[in-house]
C-alpha cells in the first residue's frame, strides 16, 4: 500500500466519519444518563432537511446548521418527554421517532428535491499545517470546520464526563438514579438535558450531510447512518474519546468498500462494516473484564422515585 | 397518590385486561385525530379521508383480503417476538430472520430435487431452520460474550440483506431473467395455494394462527415458558434458581427467529414466487412486527389482533397513495403518530382515577 | 434538431385524433417504482406523464409512486377500479405482476417498461442510452489526461453493462490506451454511496466521470475537484455549469405520446399489442445527447405555459439544446485523431458526425459494430456485424478497456 492510498483513505474517513462522530457523541451522553434513543436516524434526517431548507432560504450554511441543531433538540425533547416523563418504553419510542422523522422529512422535503444548495459549507485548508508532507493532505485539506470541531467537542465532552462534577452527576444518573436522587441530583433534569444534547449533535450530524457533505436535499439521505451511530456508541464503550476512533474507523471502512472493489467482491465489502461491528463487540467480550464494554447500569430503565 | 380537584389518582401494579384494551383503543383514536390534522393540512377533508379508507379496506372483499395478506408476515414475526420480548431479549432482527427464511425456501424451491408433494413442507422446514440458526447467533453472543443484542440483531439484518443481494446478483441469478437480478420463477409445486380471487396464501396464515396458539401454550403451560418469564422479569432470581440463560435464550430465539423465517417463506412462496431484492421481499415487516409484539403486551394471541391492525394501516397507506393522492411518505408519519400515542398512553394504564370519597385525606 | 419535424407530425396526428369520430376518453395510470423526486428514472417518467397529460384533453392521468415490486398487482387492481383503461408500469420488476394483470383484465391496455413479456393487451417499451453513452465516451476519451475515466454504476445488470461498454468503446476510439474504471454501488439511488465511489475513483487517478445513479452526486463531487463529468437522465448542467460536458437525457414523452395517440386513434387495441415493443433511441428522439435540453417556446395561446412543448404546432425553439458545453468546445476541437474511417478529424467533429449517423432514420453506424472484443480477448461481435436486439439486452461481457469488478462476467 503506497502513501497515496493512506492519504486518501484517512482523508475520506474523516469526511465521512463526521456525521457518525457527532451523532455518536450525542448518543453517548443520552445513554450515559440512562436513556437509549434509537431515534438517531430520525433526528439526523430531520436535521438534514431543516439544515438544507434553512440554508437555502437564508443563503448561509451557518443558519442551516443552527436550524438542524434546533430541530434535533425538539425531536429529542419529545423522546425525553415520552421516556422520562411518561416513562414509555425507550426502544419503541426511538423506533417511532425514526419512523416519524423519515416520513415527515420526506413529506416536507418534496419540493426541495434535486436542487443544489446555493452556498454550501466550504472545505478549509489549514494554513501552514497543510504544507506538511503526507500529514498535510491527509488531515488538513478538504475537510470542513465540522471535522475539527467534532474532534474538539469529543475532547471537551470527555473532560466534562470524566473530570467534572457535571460528569459525575450524569454518570451516576445513568448508573443508579435512585442513589443520584438521594444525593440531591435532579434525575429528570439531567436526563432531559443529556437527551436534548444528543438530539442537538445528531441534528448537526444530519445537517452536515445536506449542507456540506453533499450540499442538496434528497429523501432518506442519512441511509442508515443513525443505526451505525447506535452501534458505534457501544463500540466506543460510551467514551467520547473512543468515539473519535470508532467514527473514523467506520468512515475508512466505508471508503475502502469502494476502493477495494477491484480486488474483493463488492457485496462482501458492503456487509463488512456491519459484520465488523459485531466482531469487535464479540472479541472484546473474549478479552475478559478489562475489555468488556459495560453499559451504564440503568440504561433503558425509566426512573420512578420510590421504587427499587 | 395524588389529588386533582375532586379526583384521586392512584397507582396500580397490574392493569386489568379491559383497561389495557380500552386505553389502547383510546390511543389509536387519538392517533387518528392527530392524523386528521395531517390530512387537513394537505387539503383533504379528514371525513372524506377516513370514509375512503374505511370503504376501501373494510368495505370490500379486496380490501379485507389485502389486510389479511399484509397481516400474515406480521403475525408470524410478531408472535415470535412476543416470546423474545418476554425474555427481555430485544430482538430487532426479525427482518433479517425473515429474509433468511426466504433464502432457504428459495434454495429448496429452485435447487433441491424432491418430490412435488414434499417441496412446500420442506421449504417451510428449511426456512424455519435457517431463521432459527440466524437468530440463535445473537442469543449465544449475548450469553457467552455479552454482545448487546440490539446491535447484533440490527447489524445482522443488514448482513442478511446483502447476502440476498449477492445471491440474486451472483450465483442464483436466473438464466431466464435476461441478466436482471432475480432468481427464476419457482416451479408450480413450490407456490402456495391462494384463497380464490385474493392473494391470501392461506397455509401461511394457518401456520401463523397455530404458531400463536402454540407459543401462547408454551408461555403459560410449559417449563420453558416459565423460565422465559423468570429470565425476563428477574434475571437475578433466574440465576438463583439455576436457570440456564444459554438454554432459555437460545430456545426462545430458535422459536422467535424460526417463526419470523416462516413469514419469509410465505412471502416468497405465496407472493413473489422467486427471490428478489430484499427491500421488495419485505416491506419492513420485521421492524413493524416489533411494534406489533410490543402493542400485544407480550401475548401471542393478542399479536394476531395487533398484526391485523397494522395490516389495516399498511392497506390504508396504499389507499392514501392511490385514492387520496397523498404522497407516500404520509404512511410513515401516520405510523409514527400511532406509535407515539400508543406509548404515551402506556402510563395511563398504571394509574387509576376515581372520585374522592367524602372526607378522604390524601397522603 | 428534428424537434420541428416532430412538432409537425405530432400536430398532424393530434388533428387526426380530434377528428377521430367520438374516440373515447383515455384514463392512463402510471405505476412508479421510486419517488417522483428521485431526479432520475421515476422523475423522468413523471415529467413525461405531465407533458402528455397537459397536451391532450382526451387524456387524464394518475400516478402512484414508490410501489414495491411485489405489490404491483394490488395497485393495478386499484387503478382499474378507478377507471384506468391504460396502465404503464415502469420497472422491470413489475414484469410478472403486469403480465398476470393483463390476463385478468383483458379490456385494459398495459405497457411495461424495459421488459420482454408481451400479450395481446400488453406492450413493452424502452428508451435506451447506449448510443448516447458512446458519444459521451468519445468526449471523455479526449478530455482525460490521466488516461483513467471513472464510472459509477448502479447495478451490474445488462442495461448498465451495455452502457459502460458502449461508453468504453467511445473512449477507446479516440484514446486507445485509456481505461474506464468502474465502481458499483448496488443501488439505483444512494447519494452517499455515489459520493464515496466517486472519491475512490478520484483517489485512483480518474479525471473524467460518467455514471448511472439517480442523483447529481457524481457531478457535484467531480466539480468540487474541478473535474468534468457527464450528466445522467435529467439535465444536471445547473449543478456544475463549468464541469458538465454533456450528458444522457431521456424523453419518455415521445414514447408515451406515440403510444397513447395510437390508442386514441384505435390503431392499438387490446388485441394487437403482442408484438408492439418500443426500443427507441436517438433516431426517434426518445433520448438525447446534451448537457441542457432545448427550451421550447410557444408563440400563440397554449393550454399551459409550463410545458408548452409542441402543444399546438406553434412552437419555436428559443434556445437549442446544448450538446457540448461551450467550456469544453475548444479542448474537443483541439484534440484530433487519425480515424480509420474519416482520416484526421477533431473529436468535436467526430461527435457530431456520429450523432448524425445515429439520428438518421436509416442508422448507418452502431457502437457495437464488429469486430468487438471483450476484455478477456474473446471476439463477441464478428467483423462487419451488428449486435442483435436480444444480444444487446442480455449482454454480460465487458468491452476491452473496462477495468474493475464485473460481476457475472462470462
Amino acid at each position: 500500500m503506497d502513501l497515496g492510498w493512506l492519504v486518501s483513505t484517512v482523508s475520506r474517513a474523516l469526511a465521512f466519519g463526521v456525521p457518525l462522530l457527532w451523532g455518536t457523541l450525542g448518543e453517548i451522553y443520552a445513554e450515559r444518563s440512562g436513556v437509549v434513543n434509537l431515534g438517531v436516524e430520525g433526528m439526523m434526517i430531520l436535521g438534514a432537511y431543516a439544515g438544507f431548507a434553512v440554508a437555502q432560504t437564508l443563503g448561509h450554511p451557518g443558519w442551516g446548521l443552527l436550524a438542524a441543531a434546533a430541530v434535533g433538540v425538539v425531536a429529542a425533547v419529545w423522546h425525553a418527554f415520552l421516556t422520562v416523563t411518561l416513562r414509555a418504553n425507550q426502544y419503541v419510542s426511538g423506533l417511532a421517532l425514526t419512523l416519524f422523522g423519515l416520513g415527515l422529512a420526506g413529506l416536507l422535503g418534496r419540493g426541495w428535491e434535486g436542487r443544489p444548495l446555493r452556498v454550501p459549507l466550504g472545505t478549509i485548508t489549514v494554513p501552514s499545517l497543510a504544507e506538511i508532507p503526507v500529514l498535510g493532505p491527509m488531515l488538513f485539506v478538504d475537510q470542513t470546520i465540522l471535522t475539527y470541531l467534532g474532534i474538539l467537542l469529543a475532547v471537551v465532552l470527555w473532560v466534562v464526563l470524566f473530570r467534572t462534577r457535571w460528569g459525575i452527576a450524569i454518570r451516576s444518573v445513568g448508573e443508579s438514579p435512585a442513589t443520584a436522587d438521594s444525593l440531591g441530583i435532579n434525575v429528570t433534569v439531567v436526563r432531559y438535558l443529556c437527551v436534548a444534547l444528543g438530539g442537538l449533535l445528531a441534528g448537526v450530524g444530519g445537517g452536515y450531510l445536506s449542507v456540506a457533505y453533499r450540499p442538496s436535499w434528497t429523501e432518506g439521505m442519512t441511509a442508515g447512518m443513525g443505526w451505525i451511530v447506535i452501534a458505534l456508541t457501544i463500540f466506543a464503550s460510551w467514551d467520547p474519546l473512543q468515539a473519535i476512533w470508532g467514527a473514523f474507523f467506520f468512515g475508512a471502512l466505508y471508503h475502502l468498500s469502494f476502493r477495494l472493489q477491484a480486488y474483493v467482491s463488492p457485496e462482501l465489502l458492503k456487509l463488512m462494516p456491519y459484520a465488523f461491528a459485531i466482531l469487535v463487540l464479540a472479541v472484546s467480550g473474549f478479552g475478559g473484564a478489562r475489555w468488556r464494554r459495560r453499559a451504564p447500569g440503568s440504561l433503558g430503565v425509566p426512573y420512578v422515585r420510590g421504587e427499587r | 397518590m395524588k389529588r386533582i380537584g375532586p379526583f384521586i389518582v392512584e397507582r396500580r401494579l397490574a392493569p386489568p385486561r379491559h383497561v389495557v384494551f380500552g386505553v389502547s383503543v383510546l390511543a389509536v383514536v387519538v392517533a387518528l385525530l392527530l392524523a386528521a390534522l395531517v390530512f387537513w393540512a394537505y387539503g383533504v377533508s379528514p371525513w372524506r379521508a377516513y370514509a375512503e379508507i374505511g370503504r376501501g379496506t373494510l368495505g370490500t372483499v379486496d380490501g379485507l383480503s389485502d389486510i389479511v395478506r399484509r397481516a400474515i408476515p406480521l403475525i408470524l414475526c410478531g408472535v415470535g417476538l412476543t416470546l423474545a420480548f418476554r425474555a427481555q431479549f430485544w430482538n430487532i432482527g426479525a427482518e433479517g430472520q425473515l429474509l433468511a427464511g426466504a433464502v432457504a425456501a428459495s434454495g429448496v424451491a429452485l435447487f433441491v430435487p424432491v418430490p412435488d408433494g414434499l417441496r412446500l413442507p420442506l421449504m417451510f422446514l428449511a426456512g424455519f431452520g435457517a431463521g432459527a440458526l440466524w437468530a440463535v447467533i445473537p442469543a449465544l453472543l449475548r450469553v457467552k460474550l455479552q454482545v448487546n443484542e440490539v446491535i447484533s440483531t440490527l447489524m445482522m439484518n443488514y448482513i442478511m440483506a446483502y447476502i440476498v443481494e449477492w445471491l440474486v446478483h451472483g450465483p442464483w441469478k436466473g438464466p431466464t431473467m435476461r441478466g436482471f437480478a432475480y432468481t427464476d420463477m419457482f416451479p408450480t409445486a413450490a407456490r402456495l395455494p391462494l384463497i380464490a380471487g385474493t392473494r391470501v396464501h392461506w397455509p401461511t396464515l394457518g401456520v401463523g394462527v397455530v404458531a400463536a396458539l402454540v407459543v401462547g401454550l408454551i408461555l403459560s403451560r410449559t417449563r420453558l415458558g416459565y423460565e422465559v418469564r423468570v429470565v425476563g422479569q428477574s434475571p437475578d432470581a433466574a440465576r438463583y434458581a439455576g436457570i440456564s440463560f444459554t438454554v432459555v435464550l437460545s430456545l426462545a430465539m430458535v422459536i422467535s427467529g424460526g417463526l419470523a423465517a416462516l413469514a419469509g417463506v410465505g412471502e416468497v412462496a405465496g407472493i413473489h414466487w422467486r427471490l428478489r431484492s430484499p427491500s421488495h421481499i419485505s416491506m419492513g415487516y420485521g421492524y413493524t412486527a416489533i411494534i406489533v409484539a410490543w402493542l400485544a403486551r407480550g401475548s401471542p394471541i393478542a399479536a394476531i389482533l395487533t398484526a391485523l391492525l397494522f395490516g389495516l394501516i399498511f392497506a390504508a397507506g396504499d389507499l392514501m397513495k392511490t385514492t387520496l393522492g397523498l404522497p407516500f411518505q404520509i404512511t410513515g408519519v401516520f405510523n409514527g403518530l400511532i406509535l407515539f400515542s400508543l406509548i404515551s398512553s402506556d402510563l395511563l394504564m398504571y394509574w387509576r382515577i376515581r372520585w374522592r370519597r367524602r372526607g378522604e385525606a390524601w397522603t | 434538431m428534428n424537434m420541428r419535424k416532430l412538432v409537425l407530425v405530432v400536430a398532424a396526428l393530434t388533428l387526426v385524433g380530434l377528428l377521430g369520430l367520438g374516440a373515447e376518453k383515455i384514463k392512463a395510470g402510471f405505476i412508479y417504482v421510486g419517488p417522483i423526486g428521485d431526479y432520475g428514472w421515476t422523475h423522468a417518467h413523471d415529467v413525461a406523464r405531465r407533458i402528455v397529460d397537459e397536451k391532450y384533453d382526451w387524456l387524464e392521468t394518475v400516478y402512484i409512486e414508490s410501489v414495491p415490486e411485489g405489490e404491483v398487482e394490488t395497485y393495478i387492481d386499484q387503478l382499474v377500479r378507478q377507471g384506468c383503461n391504460v396502465i404503464f408500469t415502469t420497472s422491470f420488476g413489475f414484469i410478472d405482476g403486469t403480465f398476470a394483470a393483463a390476463q385478468r383484465y383483458p379490456n385494459v391496455i398495459f405497457a411495461h417498461a424495459s421488459g420482454f413479456k408481451r400479450a395481446p393487451n400488453m406492450a413493452t417499451y424502452m428508451a435506451d442510452f447506449y448510443q448516447v453513452y458512446y458519444l459521451n465516451g468519445l468526449m471523455a476519451g479526449a478530455l482525460t489526461k490521466t488516461g483513467k475515466v471513472g464510472y459509477v454504476g448502479a447495478f451490474p445488470i445488462p442495461e448498465v453493462k451495455r452502457h459502460i461498454s458502449a461508453f468504453t468503446i467511445g473512449v477507446r476510439e479516440v484514446n486507445p490506451t485509456a481505461e474506464v474504471h468502474v465502481r458499483w454501488i448496488y443501488e439505483w439511488y444512494n447519494p452517499a454511496a455515489a459520493k464515496e465511489a466517486t472519491e475512490a475513483l478520484i483517489a485512483e487517478g480518474c479525471d473524467v466521470f460518467a455514471f448511472t445513479e439517480d442523483s447529481p452526486t457524481v457531478v457535484q463531487v467531480a466539480a468540487e475537484r474541478g473535474l468534468p463529468s457527464f450528466g445522467h437522465y435529467s439535465p444536471m448542467y445547473e449543478f456544475a455549469p463549468d464541469y458538465v460536458v454533456s450528458g444522457q437525457l431521456v424523453h419518455w414523452e415521445v414514447i408515451y405520446d406515440d403510444f397513447l395517440v395510437k390508442i386514441h386513434e384505435g390503431i392499438y387495441t387490446t388485441r394487437n399489442l403482442a408484438h408492439v415493443d418500443y426500443w427507441w433511441l436517438l433516431a426517434q428522439g426518445a433520448v438525447e445527447c446534451a448537457a441542457v435540453p432545448a427550451v421550447v417556446y410557444c408563440e400563440t395561446a397554449c393550454v399551459s405555459d409550463t410545458s408548452c412543448a409542441c402543444c399546438c404546432g406553434c412552437c419555436c425553439e428559443i434556445s437549442p439544446s446544448m450538446v457540448v458545453n461551450p467550456v469544453y468546445e475548444r479542448a474537443l476541437k483541439d484534440y484530433t485523431i487519425n480515424h480509420p474511417a474519416f482520416g484526421t478529424i477533431s473529436v468535436y467533429d467526430l461527435v457530431f458526425l456520429r450523432h448524425n449517423q445515429f439520428a438518421d432514420p436509416g442508422i448507418t453506424f452502431d457502437p457495437f459494430e464488429g469486430p468487438v472484443y471483450d476484455r478477456k480477448g474473446n471476439l463477441v461481435v464478428p467483423a462487419g456485424m451488428w449486435m442483435s436486439y436480444d444480444h444487446l439486452i442480455t449482454m454480460e461481457w465487458a468491452a476491452a478497456g473496462v477495468a474493475g469488478p464485473w460481476p457475472g462476467e462470462p
